[in-house]
């Protein structure tokens, strides 16, 4: 099986069909098929109509609460894990079988879940009298490939339920999807972890390889993938925060993007539709022509996805002149034949993309122009931890002028995290809000809060009760972010040269994401990864790599029979800094050489571009290949409103 | 404005996004690249033909072998292979199945001390749909105490049944949940964000149910008196809607209305309720969130007296200055988006008092006399007479550069 790694990704989406086709076989030959309209763009990687109708689908229906009669008995629901929805589908079951009491022997109600069905789901419909009635199915679809050396799960719904509702019942989807990705590429020799979510899923890939090891399993390291990075959003959430100076990563400023589908409506961005609107004035709806963000069908995006927006209009300027010379007009009669045989239709497309990107880009400058370069020096003064009340009042002035529903928070939790909010800002911040959108958005805060991307600043009165905690608030965690930070080289010094991986910020801070792959391939051995990763408390490792540290405990049974309250596993990996201890005292593993030429990064709760575009940067400085997935590509107006 | 223009003054050049000289406009790309550009055609529920454009794709089996790819289908469905009734199930048989989403009965865990061990086995492995499941069987059997106790301990499996609370509605218990556990102000802000997704507008329903809030549980020692006093302002708001009595109003945010008051009611005064002073009075709005409503309300609809006599007052010698709480920066911006007149905007502009900041905004929003006037002061022949070529001939802003620069009063420096 020895083919390039790309076409493998490619063709991950054949896997996805087998298990659709595995489900849709229990559902009956005939069936209406009945889809959340979120789903659809990702069921469109998937498969196509004309496959859907070969295996039995015969009519199509967007899932609706008020959905009436339908063409045939037989139904098939397909949702995604979301409570609210799970009940719309079951209530309109429900208000079915009452007109029409004969359909509960039918067996006709089929309910598609994607990633997962929980537990839960279960007793719901248990409670609601309709088990045995309703059929649940599990369809976990597989990484999608959305664009060169970027997969996505397409599960935008994840960030919340993770880091907002602190709900983890679909986290054993994303140890599935590494299982069966681990079936087609080989497992990765050396793991790293980044953040509780990340060591839990690679604790419950090791219960998935541990119960279905066969012996027909290559269990071999793997000759494609060197290393896995998996990391949890909250570990760096300055990349999604930060305003990014990349095209790609600006369009989903200003775009909504779904399934690598941009839709290019260039009149109500998503800047607008944030504003707070004082005038009432009605938009109509237009139909706006949608972008697949994909290189491989788009070789202009492929060339400016990851440039730094000032470099862009000139390179599609450039782009212009040379089809300007291929005037047509100026060919023979033959020349002409030839020339729309072979080259007129990739010329057609290469124009529609060339006018679409212009538009683009035109509607990030309008949109950007005025406030761009205010707004990034603002964000790497915060980076840098100086001139905190300048950058306190650019923000306060900004909630009480042109407050954007969004944006503005964003600005606010930049600043909470790198340079900390005294009780009368967070809350002058709070109160102007407020008036802005209205009270009922107070609970946002407390959202955020308990996703970590505020830092609620406890009140005076109190803390002066309580005097012996003031020395422990003040002035430890206000620096603590430029601490790790710069013992990680990701804040720059302006007089860097050559191309840094910060550009993606205007040249103001380096993703975590790409100081742990460039760690990676950089080092001769685990222990020089390790060392230079030291200041990153939550790492840890798994992989081949250790597997000669594995002590006595070797199965799931003996380690759960030696647990401690709230104790961590541990199981398909292990803490980072203990392992230093033990390579620091035994040699043969810490010279262990690593050197992998391929790194799998996986982000949970979502990347942005900016990280794609830096790891890019890391891929070509050291000759190697970095492929980036994750549940979604979320911007980080995307973050805020997870938490609205 | 004339884009041709806006590329390739030596302004825009120098900011953060630079371009060549050679450079087409936007507009001229645009004109070589569109012609025959087919839009969306279907209106079918599938819409888009990705798969035809893309690269073709492996065969299945040599992606995965046959076998494997039936290890992944099994594990999809979280069926058992070898199907058969395990007698004594042991904690870590239980938990292996729940992770792998096999069938599993949790009754035969019926000890106390099996219990336990099924819950922190749970919490070790960190699956969540594992976690709430033995987190609902010890709710179905235990007593509710004990749960409580056993949950306490464990952050992580008591953050799952409160966000499985949450989800279900059930806000009375998770408050009761909160209270017990001394984390009254988190159980207030649960139910404010329940009554927030589940009450809908209705102005006198949330009035009930948040003045009920606030007697009960907003009041409670430990609830953060900032967010006490945002839940009464709430209520104040609402019960002025109440009187506004007007629907498009009801539960809007406080400048939404006050927005409406003054474009409805602008000329009442202080006192009467519609009033805009009686509004921000009541709500506390801050001068600068006001003052940002009026220049938005006033200079959409072309009220530009009003902004006028809002943003600038005579002096005692007769000279207009602008006061306003918006930062200079942001209104001039504001102006220019609302086309407000240039004469505004020179006004706003000489109230600037840092000659350089003038300049750099002024030339921004082409605002030609101020340019004029600043370079002129700054004794800059060389850059006036380039800017002078970049007006259109024999307009206005032409001759009174032209004048400008025959002025022989002035000592240029160059």
């Amino acid at each position: 099986m020895d083919q390039p790694l790309n076409l493998k990704l490619a063709s991950l989406c054949l896997i996805s069909q087998s298990k659709l086709q595995n489900i849709l076989s229990k559902c009956g030959d005939k069936v209406d098929l009945i889809i959340d309209p979120s789903l659809i763009k990702p069921l469109e990687r998937i498969c196509g109509v004309a496959w859907l109708r070969q295996h039995g689908v015969d009519k199509i229906y967007k899932m609706d609460p008020q959905l009436g009669a339908t063409a045939n008995t037989v139904r098939v629901y397909f949702i995604p894990a979301c409570i609210q929805k799970y009940k719309c589908v079951l209530d309109q079951i429900s208000s079915l079988l009452s007109h029409n009491p004969t359909l509960a022997d039918a067996k006709c109600f089929n309910i598609i879940i994607v990633p997962k069905v929980v537990n839960s789901y279960d007793s719901i419909l248990e409670n609601r009298g309709l088990y045995d009635i309703v059929k649940l199915y599990t369809f976990a679809w597989e990484l999608m490939l959305l664009d060169d050396q970027l997969l996505s799960l397409e599960l935008p719904f994840l960030y919340k339920q993770l880091y907002v509702e602190q709900n983890h019942s679909l986290l054993s989807s994303i140890s599935m999807s590494l299982w069966s990705l681990f079936h087609v590429t080989g497992r990765p020799n050396c793991i790293l972890s980044l953040g509780k979510l990340s060591s839990r899923v690679l604790d419950i890939l090791e219960v998935y390889n541990e119960s279905y090891s066969r012996d027909f399993l290559n269990t071999n390291s793997s000759q494609d993938i060197g290393s896995l990075v998996i990391i949890d959003r909250d570990q760096d959430y300055p990349s999604s925060l930060l305003t990014p100076a990349t095209y790609s990563g600006l369009l989903s400023e200003i775009f909504n993007i779904t399934c690598g589908q941009l839709e290019l409506n260039v009149k109500e961005t998503k800047l607008k539709k944030g504003k707070l609107n004082l005038v009432s004035s009605e938009a109509t709806p237009t139909k706006t022509p949608s972008v697949m963000l994909d290189s491989s069908i788009d070789s202009l995006y492929a060339e400016i996805k990851h440039r730094h927006f000032s470099e862009v209009l000139s390179v599609l300027s450039s782009k212009a002149k040379l089809l300007k010379n291929e005037d047509i007009k100026a060919l023979g009669i033959q020349e002409m034949k030839h020339y729309v045989a072979t080259k007129l239709q990739q010329v057609t497309l290469f124009k529609q993309n060339l006018v679409n990107h212009v538009m683009a880009s035109e509607t990030i400058l309008s949109e950007m122009n005025n406030k761009f370069e205010n707004l990034t020096f603002t964000e790497s003064e915060m980076l840098n931890n100086r001139n905190k009340k300048s950058n306190f009042t650019y923000i306060d002035e900004n909630f009480g002028t042109d407050i954007h529903m969004y944006n503005s928070l964003r600005l606010m939790c930049l600043l909470s995290l790198t340079q900390g909010l005294s009780y009368e800002e967070y809350n002058s911040l709070v109160s102007k809000y407020l008036l802005a959108f209205g009270y009922k958005f107070l609970y946002v805060f407390n959202n955020l809060v308990t996703a970590g991307l505020l830092v609620q600043p406890s009140s005076p009165k109190l803390s002066l009760t309580n005097l012996g905690n003031l020395s422990e608030r003040l002035p430890k965690w206000q620096n603590e972010f430029q601490t790790v930070a710069n013992k990680l080289k990701q804040l720059p010094s302006k007089s860097e040269d050559g191309k840094s991986p910060s550009y993606v910020f205007n040249s103001g801070y380096v993703p975590l994401v790409a100081v742990l792959c460039n760690a990676l391939l950089t080092s001769e051995s685990l222990l020089e990864v390790l060392t230079k990763l030291s200041a990153l408390n939550e790492l840890k490792v798994g992989g081949a790599v250790i597997e000669k540290l594995k002590e006595g405990l070797e199965t799931l049974d003996e380690r759960l029979s030696n647990l401690t309250v709230n104790s961590v596993l541990d199981f398909g990996c292990r803490n980072a800094k203990s392992l230093l201890k033990t390579i620091k005292s035994d040699n043969k593993v810490g010279g262990f050489s690593l050197k992998p030429r391929t790194i799998l990064v996986f982000m949970i709760g979502g990347v942005t571009y900016a990280e794609v575009a830096a790891c890019d940067v890391i891929q070509t400085l050291t000759g190697s290949k970095i492929i980036i997935a994750s549940d979604c590509v979320a911007s980080g107006s995307d973050l805020m409103l997870a938490n609205t | 404005m004339d884009d041709d223009d806006y590329w390739n003054t030596s302004e825009t050049k120098s900011k953060a996004f630079s371009f060549d000289d050679d450079v087409l406009s936007p507009q001229e790309i645009l004109a070589i690249g569109q012609k025959s550009y087919p839009g969306q055609k279907d209106e079918s529920v599938f819409s888009s033909t990705i798969s035809n454009a893309k690269t073709p794709l492996l065969p299945l089996s040599s992606l995965v072998s046959p076998k494997v790819l039936d290890l992944i289908l099994l594990a999809q469905s979280g069926r058992d292979p070898n199907e058969r009734a395990d007698p004594d199930q042991t904690v870590a048989v239980t938990l292996k199945r729940l992770v792998l989403g096999r069938s599993v009965s949790l009754r035969c865990h019926r000890s106390l001390k099996s219990k336990t061990e099924l819950l922190d086995g749970a919490v070790a492995i960190g699956d969540g749909n594992a976690i709430i499941t033995v987190v609902l069987f010890l709710i179905q059997s235990l007593n509710k105490k004990l749960v409580y106790e056993l949950l306490s301990a464990r952050p992580l499996a008591l953050n799952h049944y409160i966000s499985f609370l949450q989800s279900e509605g059930k806000v009375s218990e998770l408050a009761d949940l909160l209270i017990m556990l001394g984390r009254s102000p988190d159980a207030a802000m649960y139910q404010f964000q329940h009554i927030i997704k589940t009450q809908g507008n209705g102005v006198d329903g949330l009035l009930r149910k948040l003045n009920n809030l606030l007697s009960n549980h907003f009041n409670q020692p430990g609830v953060d008196a900032h967010q006490a006093k945002m839940v009464t302002d709430y209520v104040k708001l609402l019960e002025w809607q109440k009187c506004a009595n007007k629907a498009e109003l009801n539960n809007r945010s406080t400048l939404q209305c006050l927005s409406y008051c003054c474009e409805q009611h602008w000329h009442e005064g202080a006192g009467n309720m519609m009033s805009p002073l009686t509004l921000c009075q009541r709500q506390q709005v801050p001068p600068v969130q006001y003052d940002w409503v009026v220049l938005n309300v006033h200079g959409n609809s072309n009220k530009w007296d009003i902004v006028e006599s809002m943003f600038t007052k005579k002096d005692w010698l007769g000279r207009t200055t602008v006061s306003s709480n918006i930062p200079m920066e942001t209104l001039l911006a504001r102006l220019s988006e609302l086309a407000a007149s240039k004469q505004m905007l020179a006004t706003c502009l000489n109230k600037l008092p840092n000659s350089d900041d003038r300049l750099r905004l002024a030339q921004k929003y082409k605002v030609h006399s101020v340019v004029i006037e600043t370079l002129a002061k700054q004794k800059d022949r060389s850059s006036l007479t380039n800017y002078k070529i970049t007006l259109s001939p024999q307009s206005e802003e032409y001759i009174l550069a032209e004048n400008t620069l025959r002025d022989s009063s002035i000592k240029w420096k160059n």
